[in-house]
């Protein structure tokens, strides 16, 4: 039996990248036939492949890594930067809505009355529910680092319980947001205030249920005893996550919930 | 084999959330269900406590069967689960490129008049 005589991880085949790609093709060329022929077919065999490539994908890395051993420090370093890069293509990507919101906001046209907000729009309170939303992810932001702290010192019980409450803390400003979409008085068709705050505050509450998977999915693997004391890069790379999610936040309250309105 | 996908995570109380009345915006109603939200933890740890006694570490028992050398890739490693759902998903990615083979030529042609 070969062995390697270096700590990187040479990966086995995987049909995982062909069957996302064609996921991706099959989602995208789905949504054109479903808008201009009425059928979802494609799309929704899009969204399954996606979804079984992300399962099979992802189980594989677990197996690598818990039960192969392939993270190596190294390899462990090379997965950090990843994450970190991947997050950061997503602050760029709500830079692009925030430059949105702030173009049309600082210099309102006469369209929209010469004015911010724009005239016939009632904006939500910003010290409502907008402010208890900021309070549920500031402490969310607080249990998931009470978990870490938890894992480093072998606190089995302690972890699975702050992994519990930051999951349901997710699940709770997940559902007040979508209180607050079904009870505001304006839609995304009302102009571009409309637009810029469905559009941000939508990818931003995408975002929060992606991180409240992930987070759900750290859940599972702690149960299952998958973290050390020493090595969970898994779970750091959600906290990561959800700390960005949470500072995407903070941005859109003040910038369009309490400056706009 | 142990099934080393397996995602039992016991007994888990259902999540008893503030009842949203479809009285818009009032903090004391969603304040009201954040203070039931956080009594479930000393709820949640007798429910968790049981989980954690109940489960055992099954980590040594998977690391046994994805070391073993079988000459077998990753993706189906873990047994005939494996292969079905590979088989699946394969499945899905020929037939949903087929698929949208057809209604590009479909969409290219234009529509005859009836």
């Amino acid at each position: 039996m070969a062995h390697q005589a270096h700590a990187y991880h040479m990966v086995d085949p995987s049909p995982w990248p062909l069957t996302g790609a064609v996921g991706a093709l099959l989602m995208t060329s789905g949504l054109a036939i479903w808008f201009h022929f009425h059928s979802m077919t494609l799309m929704t065999l899009g969204l399954i492949l996606l979804l079984l490539t992300m399962y099979q994908w992802w189980r594989d890395i677990i197996r690598e890594g818990t039960f192969q051993g392939h993270h190596t420090p190294p390899v462990q370093k090379g997965l950090r930067y990843g994450m970190i890069l991947f997050i950061t293509s997503e602050v760029f990507f709500f830079l692009g809505f925030f430059w949105a919101f702030y173009h049309s906001s600082l210099a309102p046209t006469p369209e929209l009355g010469g004015c911010w907000p724009p005239t016939g729009i009632t904006t939500l309170d910003p010290f409502e529910v907008p402010l208890l939303n900021t309070a549920v992810l500031l402490a969310s932001g607080v249990t998931v680092t009470w978990a870490h702290h938890s894992i480093m010192e072998g606190e089995r019980k302690q972890t699975i319980q702050s992994l519990a409450l930051t999951i349901i803390l997710g699940l709770y400003f997940t559902a007040l947001q979508a209180m607050e979409y079904y009870e505001a008085p304006f839609t995304i068709a009302d102009g571009v205030y409309g637009s810029t705050f469905f559009v941000a505050t939508g990818f931003h509450g995408l975002h929060v249920i992606i991180g409240s998977t992930f987070l759900a999915v750290c859940f599972l693997r702690q149960i299952q005893y998958h973290f050390t004391s020493e090595h969970h890069f898994g779970f750091e790379a959600a906290a990561w996550y959800w700390h960005f999610v949470d500072v995407v936040w903070l941005f859109l309250y003040v910038s369009i919930y309490w400056w706009g309105s | 084999m142990p099934t080393c996908t397996n995602t039992h995570t016991g007994g888990q109380r259902s999540k008893k959330g503030g009842t949203f009345s479809a009285q818009p915006k009032s903090v004391y109603y969603a304040l009201i269900g954040l203070f039931q939200v956080l009594s479930l933890p000393h709820l949640a740890s007798r429910a968790f406590s049981t989980t954690v006694r109940q489960m055992k570490n099954k980590v040594p028992d998977c690391q046994k069967v994805f070391l073993e050398d079988n000459g077998l890739p990753i993706h189906i490693k873990g047994g005939t689960t494996d292969v079905l759902l590979y088989r699946l998903t394969m499945a899905i990615t020929v037939a949903g490129t087929g698929f949208s083979c057809y209604w590009l030529l479909f969409a290219s042609f234009p529509k005859s008049k009836a």
